[in-house]
């Protein structure tokens, strides 16, 4: 089974060409951040209340990028709210999506492409090599959106760190996401680490205004 | 650490919980709550000695309810402290869950 950082970076491969729609999607990275904080949850080694969020077991997971994080957040007792975490590991967003890249080459799912655009500028692609497991993340999502039933955890969890950051256009039309508002806002509030996601992207998303304004 | 009780009254089985739902109880109660709605058609939860929950305690509630939901099994969960209803108000989850003031019966 994939990670939920896997599921995330995997959905933010464009199917035709292999384009990471994180270089579009900004917000993505704090999605990153936030499938890292559920894969933890899901191991059973953080806990989260409304605010914050707890260590409660230090054993490795065996994952190294989840084990790196879980160090380094043993290491900061200081640091307690969720917000504050995701901040923090947002540092680190690069190291995430290259390591979730690198496990997805690993398992055959993605390979390394690197080309020049006009001699000059390095482009990375990552076409799929196998592209079942990005329709099973597609499909999952979708009917998770579509149905009024109650969820699984992990699918409550993908579709809220997934809409924040706009890769829920990648799956379904615009008409359809307008007519499901109501179920996919349900999905979001449920988890309180989405909730922050979200907050810490229309943070992102104000700054980046704000700078945007300064410069015109 | 939590406490569970079961006992059945009007047709209902009832699970009272007391203490702390968190990542150490989780399994303990969605367990509890999964062999009840196994063996029942009704079953409320009682969580009027909860005084504290958190995600993990509320992602064992609502797959609880989902194997009640797949079983067609009315599932309802009742007389929440004030504190633990606001978790559940802000998680939206009051939408999707039965929410009782007081038991059924």
């Amino acid at each position: 089974m994939l990670s939920m950082l896997e599921e995330v970076v995997l959905l933010a491969v464009d199917e035709k060409n292999g384009g990471l729609r994180s270089t579009r999607e900004f917000g993505t990275a704090y999605a990153l951040v936030g499938a890292v904080f559920f894969d933890l949850a899901l191991a059973r080694k953080i806990d989260t209340d409304t605010e914050t969020i707890q260590i409660i077991d230090m054993t490795p997971t065996g994952n190294a990028t989840l084990d790196r994080v879980l160090t380094h957040m043993a290491s900061r007792a200081d640091l307690t709210t969720v917000r504050g975490w995701l901040e923090e590991i947002f540092q680190q967003r690069d190291d995430l999506e290259g390591e979730a890249l690198q496990s997805l080459i690993d398992q055959d799912i993605l390979r390394h492409e690197k080309s020049k655009l006009l001699w000059i500028i390095d482009v990375e692609r990552f076409p799929l090599v196998d592209n079942k497991p990005q329709q099973y993340v597609k499909v999952r999502m979708a009917n998770t959106i579509l149905a009024d039933d109650i969820p699984q955890t992990r699918d409550i969890m993908l579709v809220s760190i997934a809409e924040p950051c706009g890769l829920l256009g990648y799956i379904l039309s615009d008409t359809v996401l307008a007519s499901r508002r109501r179920r996919i806002q349900l999905l979001c509030n449920m988890e309180t680490i989405s909730r922050k996601v979200t907050d810490a992207i229309l943070g992102l998303e104000t700054s980046m205004r704000q700078a945007m304004t300064k410069v015109v | 650490m939590i406490q569970l009780m079961e006992e059945t009254r009007g047709g209902w089985c009832i699970v009272g919980v007391r203490g702390r739902l968190d990542a150490e109880s989780a399994d303990e109660l969605e367990s509890a709550l999964r062999t009840a709605i196994g063996k029942n058609a009704k079953v409320a939860a009682n969580f009027a000695g909860v005084d504290y929950i958190s995600s993990a305690g509320l992602r064992a509630v609502i797959q609880a309810a989902r194997a009640a939901e797949g079983k067609e099994v009315e599932f309802t969960i009742c007389s929440l402290t004030p504190h633990v209803k606001k978790v559940f108000d802000m998680s939206g989850l009051h939408q999707i869950l039965h929410l009782r003031g007081e038991l059924p019966c």
